[in-house]
This record gives structure tokens, C-alpha cells and sequence, in this order.
């Protein structure tokens, strides 16, 4: 084990990931997540892009039991018919981000398409242990379908997605969906996802200390999830999609991950399984990429790439 | 919008923005990253497009605000703040919107320049210094119109043309494309230059160029006049040259030209400066010839041209006689 050696970062990332070392660092442990929550969260009208969206909080019902959640709802102004959404679930390691995080870069990617995006806020642990976040999520995609014509939205044309453990989170709504008889999900985005809580990947060992989530800040994510559970054989596909032993009868799955994080091994796994289950799947795994490469630096040839690569898959489904 | 933690952005004018650039682009060159990439850290960090150009190495990289690559431009404005690359060379690189650079701008500008510097002198170093445009079978591309036009743009971003150029016909060598709003560079032998034009212009460009070198002459003592010809000069001259083809037979005014000019080896070059000079004794001057010789002469050349040249209408019809053997000369 001594002798994994990482891929180098693409220099022009490498380049943006220096420059930001101060606030961003690959070993996020649990004392360390009340400092990064501290940001002050924006209001919905910051989320137009530039007037071509409108954008709305929603407080709609939440899980039997639990508390309302928020929807950041943002539709694109010139629509005039109800049109696709892409139902959106931040990233921050489970522990931390709001329904604002990621979505500047999906509005772009919205935008090119004509697309609505909806992005559910909820719970985070360690305060909410699963199973609050993903019954957050998933109290959220049914209120979308339900209320679709409310919001303007096709409920034949709902994506799901999410980054990092809203990456995750978004493969656990499309196995539940699948399994408690929910809407029709069009299809998966799953962008660095999330998946695996088991700590036992090549490249999560080989990506120790490195970029911007390694196996430290790993362990902080899914500790605070799971608590005791975590690693052990009772870890539900919910929690942890990795951990579903069938992931047939999907709807097509868009991933995509950098070769230098974490992620790389068990998001990959994740693709070939769905491909051995009989299902649809693209897979990108871009070269030199940090984990969240194109969020930290959107303007970067690789990250520009690999948004591209998005729209196009988008667009496909879409047609 | 506001932008989001954790993303790195047009950089602030505060304590830590030097700390960021200075990260940045040490990365950048410690991964040895190429120009484009060097460009795009300047744009990132400054939030405005930005441009470098080093004409001696034959390139031009430029950045617009989302990271896109986009080569195609005008000129530089004046007022946009810029460093040059290195002290007395030609090579400088800009953040294009109206200046002063402001702390950061100054920053970005001072370490991109270095670490495109050393870019260059890394990758570039033993580059043929020479005009832009002289890769032959990109300007062939250029000059085509059946050449498809995303082709052609590719052609002259890979030539770093800017955006605003012209082709020049040279008699017996390849075609050359110039930039645009530059004085002519200097060829071996007559020359054409077209008119200026957008890059997918050039096709135009060139086929106005090669009317020009038909209407260049040698400069000598049997075919006297202008070697290097603008075609935005010629005014009617070039409907006249459409009117000219191989099989075109000259008018008796030509040949009465060639026959003088065969007759003596003076008289199409005193002729000439008859016709371009404002008085015979400027022409006399042109000539180095006493004013007397000069108008001896001239009684013999009007002799064998069967018509005077001394009035204006007499001079017009030699300037077109002299036009039309040029035509003649060069047929196609």
C-alpha cells in the first residue's frame, strides 16, 4: 500500500486549487464543520443568472412526522409551457451547503436546455443521522411531481442531481423511486457522487491528503451520517448507493469524476454495475480532476469540458 | 450573482488576492502549463478577456470571460492596461476593458507575463521569426471560398492572424497575408495588395490583389512605373483590367507603345514620366535630362506614337496605353 502513486492534477486546476488553499483543504474533520457552515446563506434573487431565470423559495411539506423543507425554485423566464427540471440536491459531505450550493453552475446548465431547476434544502447531519436528509430529498421530489403544473414543470421530464453527497443522495432517489412505486424519474446526474460509505477503494487511499475530499473528510461525512452503522453490514442503499445489490430498472445515469479523487474508483464501480445490471449509463472520468474540479474553477479547458459533456448527455434524454 | 465559497473567482483588491495570484501561477508553471492556460489564469483572476500577443514569435492567444478561446479580434484599444513580455520586444499581453489596471489587474498582469515569458522561452524559443502568414498551405486555406469558413477561422487563429488583414500578390512567389492598417512589407519583386478585410474576407482580398500585380510594372527603363501596387488605388483601372484577357486584342494606342518602346530605348521611361509627372519640367527632372533633350525627345516618341502628349487628354490616353500594356503583359 505504500506505493499508490497519484495521478498529478491538470496543471490548470492544480493552479486554481493553490490559489485558494486557504479556505479549501482535502482533510475536513468534524471539529472543522461548524467553520464551514459559517457562510451566510444568499437570497433567492441571487439566483436569476442574470435575469434568466426567476427564482423563488418555496416552504412545502416535509417527510410524515418532520419538519417543512425549502425548494429553490428557478424557472427560465421566456418559458411559456411547463418545462423540464432538473431537481437538484447540494453537495458538502452530508454535513454541511445549502440549496445554493452548485446551483449558479446548474442555472448554465439549465439554461442551455430551457430548463427549470428546483433545489431541495435538507437536514444535515451530524444533528439529522440518515435517514432525515434522503426523506428530506425525497419529500421534495414528490411534492415536484405532485405540484408540477404549480410550478410550471413537465412531470414527464424531471431529472434528478446532485454533486458530491447530493450525488449520492440523487442515486438513493432513483432506487427509491424505483422501489416504493414513485414517479417516473427521467434520468440520474450524478456528478462526483457520494456513493460508498465502506472506506476501502484504491483511489480513496491513493488520494489520502490530497485535493479538496480525502478519506479524512470522507470518514467526518459519513460518521456523521451513520454514526456506529457506518462500514457495517446494515448500511442501507439509501444511505450509501454503493450498498444496493441491484441496480436494474434504473433511469439512464449520467456520472461524472475526476482520475485524481477519492471518488474515482467507487464512482466508476457504480457505472460498470449498472451496465452489468442491464442498464444505461455514461461515464466520464476526466484526467487530473480534484474532487468538485468544476465547481472551484468553472472557466478551466477541463471543467469547460466536462460541462459541455453534461449538456450534451442533457440534451440526449431530453430530444 | 454572488458567487458561492469554496470557487475561485475574479479576485478582490484585498490582503490576500496577492497571495492568490502568486499561488496561481506558480502552480501554473510548476505544471508547466502552456500559454492558453496562462492566458485564462489572468482572465480568471482579473474577471475581463485577455490577449497576448508576440508578432516576432507569430503568437496570439485570447481568453474571453468564460475560459473560451477566441483568437479572432481587433486590434488592441489604447486605453486597456498591458504589460509588455520583455523589455524593448514586441510581445505584450493585455486585460481587455478600459484601464488603469487597478491592484490586482497590476498583479495578474506582471505574474502572467512572467510565466507566459517563460512559456515561450521554453516552447518557443528557436521559433522562425517572420511575418505572420507565411505557412503556405494555411494561407492557401484562407484563400480558398470553397474552403468551409470554421476551417478557414481555425486557419488564421493557427497563423495568429488578427483580426483585420490583406493579401498580397507577389509576381513568382507564394501569397503572403499581412495585418490589416500596417504599412506594406517589403517583397521581392512586384506586388499587389489587397484591400483590407475580415479574415474570411481574404478570398476577396486575394483575387483584388492579383488585379493590382497585373497593374505593377518592373520598374525599369522598358516597363516603367509602380512596382507595388494598392488595388484601393486603382480606382476604374480595374474595370479596365476585367476588360483585358489572353485573347484580348490590344488597341492601337498599345501597340504604338510597344513600338516607340522598341524603337528607342528611352521612350517608355520618358514617356512614363511624361505621363506621371505634373510639367515637363518635373518630368525633365525625374529624367536627369536638360529640359531641351527632354523636349526633343519627345517630338521623336509623339512621332512614332501618332498623337500629341502634351495636352491633358493626350496624357490620359498614354496613362491608359502604358495601363493597358501592363494588362497586356500580364494577362491573367
Amino acid at each position: 500500500m505504500s506505493e499508490r502513486v497519484p495521478p498529478p492534477f491538470d496543471p490548470e486546476l492544480a493552479a486554481a486549487l493553490a490559489a485558494v488553499s486557504d479556505t479549501v483543504w482535502p482533510s475536513l474533520r468534524p471539529d472543522q464543520i461548524a467553520l464551514k457552515r459559517a457562510v451566510p446563506r444568499l437570497p433567492a434573487g441571487e439566483f436569476t443568472l442574470g435575469g434568466v431565470f426567476t427564482a423563488e423559495d418555496l416552504v412545502v411539506p416535509g417527510p410524515e412526522g418532520a419538519p417543512d423543507i425549502s425548494l429553490l425554485v428557478c424557472r427560465p423566464v421566456s418559458a411559456r409551457e411547463p418545462v423540464a427540471a432538473l431537481y437538484f440536491i447540494h453537495g458538502g459531505g452530508m454535513v454541511m451547503g445549502d440549496n445554493r450550493a452548485g446551483v449558479p453552475d446548474m442555472l448554465e446548465l439549465a439554461a442551455e436546455l430551457g430548463m427549470a431547476v428546483v433545489s431541495v434544502e435538507y437536514r444535515l447531519a451530524p444533528e439529522n443521522p440518515h435517514p432525515a436528509p434522503v426523506e428530506d430529498c425525497y419529500a421534495g421530489l414528490l411534492w415536484t411531481f405532485e405540484n408540477a403544473a404549480k410550478i410550471g414543470v413537465d412531470p414527464a421530464r424531471v431529472v434528478v442531481g446532485g454533486s458530491s453527497a447530493g450525488g449520492g443522495l440523487a442515486a438513493a432517489l432513483a432506487l427509491m423511486a424505483r422501489d416504493l412505486d414513485g414517479p417516473e424519474i427521467l434520468g440520474q446526474l450524478l456528478l462526483c457522487p457520494m456513493l460508498d460509505d465502506r472506506d476501502d477503494t484504491f483511489s480513496g487511499f491513493q488520494m489520502t491528503g490530497l485535493g479538496t475530499w480525502d478519506r479524512v473528510a470522507n470518514d467526518t461525512g459519513w460518521n456523521a451520517l451513520l454514526g456506529a452503522a457506518r462500514g457495517g453490514p446494515d448500511v442501507s442503499p439509501y444511505a450509501a448507493p454503493a450498498r444496493a445489490g441491484d441496480l436494474s430498472g434504473l433511469p439512464p445515469a449520467f456520472i461524472d469524476v475526476g482520475s485524481a479523487e477519492s471518488f474515482r474508483d467507487e464512482d466508476v464501480a457504480y457505472a460498470a454495475r449498472i451496465w452489468q445490471a442491464g442498464g444505461r449509463a455514461e461515464l466520464h472520468v476526466w484526467p487530473g480532476g480534484f474532487h468538485g474540479f468544476d465547481f472551484l474553477s468553472p472557466r478551466a479547458a477541463l471543467s469547460r469540458d466536462s460541462r459541455e459533456a453534461r449538456v450534451r448527455w442533457m440534451r440526449r434524454l431530453l430530444a | 450573482m454572488k458567487e458561492l465559497a469554496g470557487r475561485l473567482t475574479a479576485l478582490d483588491p484585498d490582503a490576500g488576492a496577492a497571495v492568490r495570484v502568486i499561488a496561481y501561477f506558480d502552480r501554473l508553471a510548476e505544471g508547466r502549463a502552456g500559454l492558453e492556460a496562462v492566458v485564462r489564469g489572468a482572465v480568471i483572476l482579473a474577471g475581463c478577456p485577455a490577449r497576448l500577443a508576440d508578432p516576432e514569435r507569430r503568437v496570439l492567444v485570447r481568453v474571453l470571460t468564460d475560459g473560451c478561446r477566441d483568437d479572432v479580434c481587433e486590434a488592441p484599444d489604447p486605453a486597456w492596461p498591458s504589460v509588455s513580455l520583455t523589455p524593448g520586444g514586441a510581445g505584450r499581453l493585455w486585460l481587455e476593458r478600459p484601464g488603469p489596471a487597478g491592484t490586482v489587474g497590476a498583479m495578474v498582469l506582471e505574474r502572467a507575463a512572467a510565466t507566459a515569458r517563460a512559456v515561450l522561452e521554453r516552447t518557443r524559443g528557436r521559433a522562425p521569426v517572420g511575418s505572420p502568414g507565411d505557412d503556405p498551405a494555411l494561407v492557401e486555406l484562407l484563400l480558398d471560398p470553397a474552403v468551409p469558413e470554421a476551417e478557414r477561422l481555425h486557419a488564421a487563429r493557427r497563423l495568429g492572424l488578427p483580426r483585420l488583414v490583406r493579401a498580397v500578390a507577389v509576381a513568382g512567389g507564394p501569397p503572403v497575408i499581412e495585418p490589416a492598417e500596417t504599412e506594406p512589407g517589403h517583397h521581392d519583386g512586384r506586388a499587389g495588395i489587397g484591400p483590407d478585410v475580415p479574415v474570411l474576407g481574404l478570398p476577396d482580398s486575394w483575387k483584388a490583389a492579383a488585379v493590382a500585380l497585373r497593374l505593377a510594372a518592373e520598374g525599369d527603363a522598358s516597363d516603367p512605373g509602380p512596382r507595388v501596387v494598392r488595388f484601393t488605388e486603382l480606382g476604374g483601372l480595374a474595370v479596365l483590367a476585367s476588360a483585358v484577357g489572353p485573347e484580348t486584342e490590344p488597341v492601337p494606342d498599345v501597340r504604338a507603345l510597344d513600338r516607340a518602346a522598341a524603337e528607342a530605348p528611352w521612350a517608355a521611361a520618358t514617356l512614363h514620366a511624361v505621363a506621371s509627372s505634373p510639367s515637363l519640367r518635373a518630368a525633365a527632372s525625374a529624367l536627369v535630362l536638360h529640359h531641351s533633350t527632354l523636349q526633343d525627345r519627345l517630338a521623336r516618341a509623339e512621332r512614332l506614337l501618332g498623337w500629341s502628349v502634351r495636352t491633358q487628354e493626350g496624357r490620359l490616353r498614354l496613362h491608359l496605353a502604358f495601363a493597358l500594356r501592363r494588362l497586356h503583359r500580364r494577362p491573367r
